[in-house]
């Protein structure tokens, strides 16, 4: 399995170099700050879209399961990386590869933007469909540059995608020990008037 | 590296929050444009203030990634390679631009805990700034001050009012309806509820 995705990391990345528009794309999205911001401004969105008080009170607290998913996939991928530890694809292939991103310095799986995606796009795709699939649209592209760049594997951006969905699970439950304090910090919002 | 990684992360910092700033305006624009939340928009109209919003947040990412051309940073010209342990000061090339951003942590870049204590600040701002224009443009287009506490609250009053008039109503809602709120939800509550726990113990 480790040849197989090598050799399928090594032929992503070999196509990297041929069109300079396309490279200077993937750089700009695998970046730390554009992708992530998407996300943010997902959630952001999402806390002011609904159209009634009842859909807005759903969408709010998806937008605190998603801030709270993203943060807690973080915490999944710090607890992986203490237990598993993989090289980055440029430590086994380095001279194989055209790096298009800095060489970060944690293990490789999973890949923690990934999991940081489809965290927040679960929350968006739980009460809202459409937005839903267009953040898990977005969450694969990021993987796909992280990909493209030559920093993860294939597994670690699939692994990092399972990790995110399965951290929103467990999120929602986390809320069911917590309430009745989502819901009235979501009222609390409400009372300074920014919910 | 010919320069202060926490220097280079100051300058990330403050490129950051303008980022964040801008992008959550806009997208908030976007937002209360489709929802009807007349308090926050920055113009009179619906169009104008999606076609604002869509602009802000276009202005956001462009700004944000075209900097490095006039602003120095750890981005010199020549010296953006992937690996950010080799850049020197000073600005970007055209060519480079792409790449300039693409700064580690430990060389200088903003790790996500960084970035999530600088995103809320810039939304929250783009909201202050939201309700102040709102609330300008309610003085000026003369809109009434809300009176019965049955009204609705919060964003739902936004949509005729501005901020300012809504606070006190959303704020006096809160305070009467947060106790019967509690206890109706904690009733409801699963078994393992931290708080029906908590207050099951309290009250045998």
């Amino acid at each position: 399995m480790n040849e197989f995705e090598s050799h399928i990391l090594i032929w992503l990345n070999g196509l990297s170099g041929n069109v300079k528009l396309f490279d200077d794309f993937m750089r700009i999205v695998a970046s730390d700050y554009l992708m992530p911001l998407m996300f943010s401004m997902a959630l952001l969105a999402l806390w002011f879209l609904g159209k009634t008080p009842a859909q807005r009170f759903e969408y709010q607290l998806a937008t605190i399961m998603g801030a709270s998913a993203l943060g807690l996939s973080n915490i999944a991928v710090w607890l992986f990386n203490i237990t598993i530890t993989r090289d980055r694809p440029f430590v086994d292939y380095g001279d194989q590869l055209n790096l298009l991103f800095y060489p970060p310095t944690d293990p490789s799986f999973p890949a923690n933007p990934v999991a940081v995606g489809f965290a927040a796009s679960m929350a968006i795709w739980k009460v809202n469909r459409t937005f839903g699939w267009w953040m898990f649209g977005l969450s694969a592209l990021f993987g796909f540059s992280r990909l493209y760049a030559g920093v993860f594997y294939p597994t670690d951006v699939i692994g990092g995608a399972l990790v995110g969905i399965a951290v929103y699970g467990f999120t929602t439950y986390l809320r069911r020990f917590l309430e009745p304090l989502v819901g009235s910090f979501v009222r609390l919002m409400r009372g300074l008037g920014v919910a | 590296m010919m320069f202060d990684p926490t220097t280079a992360r100051a300058l990330m910092e403050s490129h950051y929050l303008v980022f964040a700033f801008l992008a959550s305006l806009g997208t908030m624009q976007i937002t209360v444009s489709i929802s009807g939340i007349r308090g926050l928009w920055l113009t009179p109209n619906k169009l104008g203030t999606r076609s604002l919003g869509v602009a802000l947040l276009a202005t956001a990412i462009i700004f944000f990634f075209a900097q490095p051309l006039w602003v120095e940073g750890p981005w010199a010209e020549g010296s953006v390679e992937a690996d950010s342990a080799t850049r020197l000061w000073g600005t970007a090339s055209l060519d480079e631009l792409a790449a300039a951003r693409n700064v580690n942590d430990i060389h200088g870049g903003m790790a996500g805990t960084n970035q999530a204590i600088w995103f809320p600040i810039g939304a929250a701002l783009a909201f202050a700034v939201s309700a102040f224009v709102g609330f300008v443009t309610s003085k000026v287009s003369g809109s009434k001050p809300l009176t019965s506490d049955d009204e609705p609250v919060g964003l739902e009053a936004l949509k005729s009012r501005n901020y300012f008039e809504i606070l006190p109503a959303s704020w006096r809602s809160f305070r009467s309806e947060i106790a019967v709120y509690w206890r109706i939800r904690l009733a409801g509550a699963d078994g393992f509820s931290i708080f029906r726990i908590l207050f099951r113990r309290n009250s045998g």
